[in-house]
C-alpha cells in the first residue's frame, strides 16, 4: 500500500493521494458508507420479506410459538441498544468538537452495551436450546414449550428467529471489533481520528444501522398481537 | 448535479453540523417512550376498521411505530438531516427498492383468485388430483415412442 | 518510438493538455517491480490487469465444460458422459460462466481500468476496497473450483430449492459460499463505481459530458448495490438450510420453494443487466469512435441505461411463468417485460442512426461492435417470445431459452468484451497487435457464434429440452446439434486466437502511441500505457463528449487511406499508427 499512500498535498494528515482535498474525501467516505448501508438494508430486507410471508401464512402457530420468547429480556436488550445508539451519536458529536475524553467514554459505553446485549442474547439462545426449540430433527421434542403450535410451522418460526437474530448478532460482533479499533485509535491519539471526525462518523453510521435492524426485529419477534 | 466535484465540495463545512446535546437526549427519551408504546399496543386487541381486521390494525400499529423509531434514528442520530442530497437519495432509493421487493407478496395474494388444484400453498393435498395429467401417454394420443433397440439404456 | 510525447493537438481538442512527461518510460506497469507490488497494489489499472488474467482463466475453464457439453450432444444417446457427470458438467459451465465471468468481466476489467481515467481521476475513490474486491473474487472463485474438483454440483447454476437444499450433494454448500463471497466482491466494486462517478469527476466533467461507458457502469453499479445483497442472503439461507437445518425453503415444514425462485430472480434478472449494461457502454464507445461522430441521441442512450436499470427490478417473474406463480402476477410481469424492450430498442436504433452517413472505419473493434448490434437484436427480440406467457409455456426449459440467453450473453457481453479488449489493448499494454488477424477473428467469432446458437432456436422450438444429454426419442434433433457443435468449434478458435496474437503483441508488437485510433476521450490524452497516477495534473474538461469535427475527420480519413493504400502492409495497424500522428498534426 506504500505505493499509493504517499501524501503530496497539504497538511491534512489523512488525505489520500486520489483526492484533491479533504472535503472531497470526506464526502466520498460518507456516500460510500451510505451505499454500503443500502446493501445492508436489502440484505436484511429480504429476510423481513420472508418473515412477512410466512407469518401471514401461519399466524396462529407463530403467535403460539413466539410466546416462548421472553419479552422482558427483549425489551431490556432494546433499551441497551437504544442507549448505545445514543452514546455513539454523542461520541460523533464529541469527535466533531475534538473532545477526546468524551469520545473515549462514549465509545467505551457503547462497547459495554454491545457486550451486555450479546450476553443477554446468549442466555436467551441457551434457554431455547435447552427446550429443543432449535431447528433440526429434535425440534419440539419437549412439546410443552410449543404451546400447542404446529411443530413444523413453529420450526419455521424458530428458523427465522435464529437466522435473523443470529445475523444481527454477527453484525453486533463486527461492530464491537470496529468500535474497539476506533477506541484504540482515539486512545493512541492518532491523527487519522483526531484531526478528522469522519472515521468516527462512519463507525457511528454502521452502529446506528445495527440498532435500526433491532428496532424492527423486537416488535416482529417478541410482540406479536394475538390473532383475533 | 452538473457541478464539478471541486466546486461542489468547496463549501462542505461539516463542523457546523453538530446536534445540540439536549436534542440527542430528547430523541433517546422519545425512542424509549415509543418502545413502551409498542409493547403496550401488542397486548391490546384493537378493533377492526371497516373491512380491515383488527389483527391487521395491530400489526400496522407495531410496524408504524417501528418505522417512526427508525426514521428518528436515521434523521437525527445518523445525521441525514445534515447529509448531502446524494446521501438522502440513496436512503430513499434503498427503501424504495426494498418496497418493490415486497411485490413478491403480490404473487401469494393473487394465487387465490383462480383456484387451480395444486397451486395453493398450505392446503393439504386433495386426493392427488392436480392440474397435470397423471396418465401417460395422455388419453387419445398414441404413444409415439420410436423403436429403441432392446436393452438400450442411456448412459 | 519508445518515448512518446503526449501530442497536445491529438483528437481531444479543447482539453487542457497534460504537461509532457519528462520520462514517459515510467508507467503503471514498470514503475514498481516484483510480484508483491502487484498483489498489494492500490492502482485501479493494476487491479484491472489482475482481473483480466483471472477472468480469462475462469472463462477458459467454463469453455472447457461447454466443449464437453457440445461433444456429448452430437449423438442422440450421448457420446462420453454419464448422466450424473453431464449434470455436473453443465452446472459447472453455468456457475463458472455466470458468476466468475459474465457478472465480473467487463466492470472489473474495463470499468476498473477506464472509469477513473475517463472522468479524469487519479484513481478509484477507495483503492484498498478495490483490491479487496479482487481478493474476494479470487477467494470465491477458488471455493467454487474446490467444489467442482471435490465432485461438482448438479443442480444447474440457479440452485433451485428443494433440490439444492434437500437432495443435492454437499458440494453445493462450498459452491454457494463461493458465490456468496463473489457477491461481496461485486458489491465493493459497485460502491467504488458509484462514489467515484459522483465525487471524483474532474473540473468541467459534467454529467452530460460523461462518456456513455461511464453512464453504463454507473447504472450497473446501482443494480449491483440493490440486487446483489438479496441473492447473497438467499443463497446464504440455502447454505444455512444445508448446514444448520434452518428450514426456510423446506416444503416439508411449510416453507415455500417458490419463494427461493422469487428472491433468486429478483437479483438474477437485474443481473442480466449487470452483464449487458457494461457491454452497451463499450459498444457506445466503439460506435462513436469508429463512426467518428457523436452518438446519435446521447441523452436518450444515457437515460435509457438508467431506465433499463430501473425496469430491470420489476420483471423477475417472467422466469417463473410455469412455477406455480399466480397467473395474475404473471400477466403484470409479462407486460413490464415488454416495456424493457423499449429502452433496449432505443439504444439499438440510436447506434444504427449514428452509423448513418458516418465516416466509418472498419477496424477490428468496430467489427465486434457491428456484430454485437446484430446478435443483441436477435437475442433481445427472441426474449419477447419468452416474455409472453402463452409462448413461454411451450418454450420454457427448451433450447430456445438456451439460444436466447446465449445470444444476449455471448453474442452481447462476450462480443463486447472482445471488442473492448481489442479497442483498449494498445492503451492497457502499450503494444499494437496484428490488425489483419484481429479482423479475421472478429468474423470467425460472428460466424461461429451464429452457427452454434441459431440451430438451437430451431431445435428448441421443436421441443428439445435443455439439461438433457440424450434425445434418442427424437433423433431428428441430431442435425441441429451437430451444426451447433461444429459452430462451437469455430467459436472456440475465435476465443483462443486472441489469446495467442494478443500475447504475442506483448513480446513483439509495435509500441502504441497515445492515441492509435484517433479516438476521443480522456483515456487517449495520456500515454500508453498510462502513468501510475493517470494524470500528472488533473485535467480541466472544456469540450463536449465525442466531439468529432466531421470535416477534418473526413479529410484525415481520406489522406490516411491514401497513405495506407501505398503502404506495403496495408492490413497492419502499426502502419496506421505512424501515419495517424502525422495526420493529426496536419489536421489542425
Ligand atoms: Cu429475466
Amino acid at each position: 500500500m506504500a505505493a499509493i499512500a504517499h501524501d503530496t498535498h497539504e497538511d491534512h494528515g489523512a488525505l489520500h493521494h486520489q483526492f484533491e482535498n479533504i472535503e472531497q474525501q470526506n464526502d466520498s467516505y460518507i456516500v460510500g458508507m451510505w451505499t454500503f448501508l443500502v446493501t445492508e438494508v436489502m440484505f436484511f430486507g429480504a429476510l423481513f420479506l420472508i418473515y412477512t410471508l410466512y407469518r401471514s401464512m401461519y399466524q396462529m402457530d407463530w403467535y403460539l410459538a413466539h410466546e416462548e420468547l421472553d419479552v422482558k429480556l427483549g425489551a431490556f436488550n432494546t433499551i441497551v441498544l437504544l442507549i448505545s445508539s445514543f452514546t455513539v451519536a454523542v461520541a460523533v458529536r464529541s469527535a466533531q468538537r475534538k473532545e477526546r475524553g468524551l469520545v473515549l467514554a462514549n465509545i467505551g459505553i457503547t462497547i459495554a452495551c454491545a457486550f451486555i446485549f450479546l450476553v443477554v442474547k446468549a442466555f436467551e439462545y441457551s434457554a431455547k436450546f435447552e427446550h429443543h426449540l432449535y431447528p433440526g430433527p429434535t425440534f419440539g421434542s419437549v412439546p410443552e414449550h410449543l404451546n400447542g403450535a404446529n411443530a413444523n410451522y413453529a420450526q419455521l418460526f424458530y428458523g427465522l428467529y435464529f437466522g435473523m437474530t443470529g445475523l444481527h448478532a454477527l453484525h453486533i460482533i463486527v461492530g464491537i471489533i470496529v468500535l474497539s479499533a476506533l477506541f484504540n485509535l482515539w486512545w493512541r491519539k492518532c491523527d487519522s481520528v483526531m484531526k478528522d471526525y469522519i472515521p468516527t462518523e462512519l463507525v457511528g453510521l454502521y452502529w446506528h444501522f445495527v440498532d435500526l435492524v433491532w428496532i424492527f426485529l423486537f416488535p416482529l419477534m417478541y410482540l406479536m398481537p394475538k390473532p383475533h | 448535479m452538473a457541478t464539478t466535484p471541486l466546486s461542489a465540495n468547496s463549501h462542505g463545512d461539516h463542523a457546523s453540523h453538530e446536534l445540540p446535546f439536549g436534542t440527542l437526549v430528547g430523541i433517546l427519551l422519545l425512542l424509549m417512550v415509543l418502545m413502551g408504546l409498542t409493547i403496550g399496543a401488542s397486548y391490546v386487541t384493537l378493533p377492526s376498521v371497516g373491512p380491515i381486521p383488527g389483527i391487521v390494525i395491530n400489526n400496522l400499529v407495531a410496524v408504524g411505530i417501528a418505522t417512526i423509531k427508525a426514521a428518528l434514528v436515521i434523521w437525527f442520530f445518523m445525521g441525514v438531516k445534515f447529509a448531502s442530497a446524494l446521501a438522502r437519495i440513496w436512503v430513499i432509493a434503498g427503501f424504495l427498492v426494498l418496497f418493490l421487493m415486497f411485490g413478491i407478496l403480490g404473487d401469494y395474494g393473487t394465487r387465490k383468485f383462480e383456484q387451480v388444484n395444486g397451486w395453493e400453498t398450505n392446503v393439504p393435498h386433495n386426493g392427488g388430483e392436480t392440474a397435470l395429467p397423471r396418465v401417460w401417454p395422455p388419453e387419445g394420443k398414441p404413444s409415439s415412442t420410436p423403436e429403441v433397440e432392446q436393452g438400450f439404456r442411456p448412459r | 518510438m519508445s518515448a512518446i510525447p503526449v501530442d497536445p493537438t491529438s483528437a481531444g481538442n479543447g482539453v487542457i493538455s497534460q504537461p509532457t512527461p519528462a520520462a514517459s518510460e515510467t508507467n503503471y506497469i514498470n514503475e514498481f517491480g516484483g510480484l508483491k507490488s502487484w498483489l498489494l497494489t492500490g492502482d485501479h489499472k493494476r487491479i484491472a490487469i489482475l482481473y483480466l488474467i483471472s477472468v480469462t482463466f475462469f472463462f477458459f475453464l467454463g469453455s472447457l465444460a461447454a466443449a464437453m457439453i457440445r461433444w456429448e450432444l452430437t449423438a442422440p444417446a450421448g457420446v462420453v458422459l454419464e448422466s450424473d457427470t453431464y449434470n455436473k458438467v453443465f452446472s459447472s459451465h453455468g456457475v463458472i460462466m455466470v458468476f466468475t465471468f459474465l457478472v465480473v468481466a467487463i466492470p472489473s476489467v474495463f470499468g476498473n481500468f477506464f472509469l477513473p481515467i475517463m472522468i479524469g481521476a487519479r484513481d478509484m475513490a477507495f483503492p484498498r476496497l478495490n483490491l479487496l474486491s479482487w481478493y474476494l473474487y479470487m477467494a470465491g472463485g477458488i471455493l467454487i473450483l474446490a467444489g467442482m474438483i471435490n465432485g461438482g454440483v448438479d443442480g444447474g447454476w440457479t440452485f433451485y430449492t428443494p433440490y439444492s437444499s434437500m437432495y443435492s450433494n454437499s458440494n453445493v454448500t462450498l459452491v454457494l459460499t463461493g458465490v456468496f463471497i463473489i457477491g461481496f466482491s461485486s458489491i465493493t466494486t459497485g460502491i467504488n463505481f458509484i462514489v467515484t462517478t459522483h465525487k471524483m469527476r474532474a473540473p468541467g466533467m459534467t454529467w452530460f459530458r460523461l462518456p456513455l461507458f461511464v453512464w453504463a457502469h454507473y447504472a450497473t453499479a446501482v443494480v449491483i448495490i440493490l440486487g446483489t445483497p438479496v441473492v447473497a442472503i438467499t443463497l446464504l439461507l440455502v447454505v444455512f438450510e444445508r448446514a444448520f437445518k434452518l428450514p426456510i425453503f423446506n416444503p416439508e415444514l411449510g416453507g415455500d420453494p417458490v419463494l427461493f425462485q422469487h428472491l433468486f430472480w429478483f437479483y438474477s434478472h437485474p443481473a442480466v443487466y449487470i452483464m449487458i449494461l457494461p457491454a452497451f457502454g463499450i459498444i457506445s464507445e466503439l460506435i462513436a469512435n469508429f463512426a467518428r461522430k457523436r452518438v446519435f441521441g446521447y441523452h436518450f442512450i444515457a437515460f435509457s441505461t438508467l431506465a433499463i436499470a430501473g425496469l430491470g427490478f420489476l420483471v423477475w417473474g417472467h422466469h417463473m411463468f410455469i412455477s406455480s406463480q399466480s397467473m395474475y402476477q404473471g400477466i403484470v410481469f409479462s407486460l413490464i417485460s415488454f416495456l424493457v424492450a423499449v429502452p433496449s430498442a432505443i439504444k439499438v436504433f440510436n447506434w444504427t442512426a449514428t452509423l448513418y452517413k458516418a465516416n466509418i472505419r472498419l477496424q477490428s473493434p468496430m467489427l465486434y461492435a457491428l456484430g454485437f448490434i446484430g446478435l443483441f437484436t436477435v437475442g433481445g427480440l427472441t426474449g419477447l417470445f419468452l416474455g409472453s406467457m402463452g409462448t413461454d409455456v411451450h418454450l420454457t426449459a427448451t433450447y430456445f431459452v438456451v439460444a436466447h440467453f446465449h445470444y444476449v450473453m455471448v453474442g452481447g457481453t462476450m462480443t463486447a468484451f472482445l471488442g473492448g479488449l481489442h479497442y483498449w489493448w494498445p492503451k492497457m499494454t502499450g503494444r499494437l497487435y496484428a490488425e489483419g488477424i484481429a479482423k479475421a477473428n472478429a468474423i470467425i467469432v460472428f460466424l461461429g457464434f451464429n452457427l452454434t446458437f441459431f440451430p438451437q432456436f430451431i431445435v428448441g422450438w421443436l421441443g428439445m429440452p435443455r439439461r438433457y444429454h440424450y434425445y434418442y426419442l427424437a433423433p431428428e434433433y441430431q442435425v441441429y446439434n451437430i451444426m451447433s457443435t461444429l459452430g462451437s468449434g469455430f467459436l472456440g478458435i475465435g476465443f483462443l486466437l486472441p489469446a495467442f496474437y494478443l500475447s504475442k503483441s506483448l513480446v513483439s508488437g509495435r509500441k502504441a502511441s497515445a492515441n492509435p485510433w484517433g479516438a476521443h476521450g480522456l483515456e487517449w490524452e495520456i500515454p500508453s500505457p498510462p502513468p501510475s497516477t493517470n494524470f500528472l495534473q488533473i485535467p480541466i474538461v472544456l469540450d463536449e463528449v465525442y466531439d468529432f469535427d466531421p470535416v477534418t475527420e473526413y479529410e484525415q480519413d481520406r489522406a490516411q487511406q491514401a497513405i495506407e493504400n501505398s503502404h506495403e502492409h496495408p492490413g497492419m495497424m502499426d502502419s496506421h499508427d505512424e501515419t495517424a500522428s502525422k495526420l493529426e498534426e496536419g489536421g489542425h
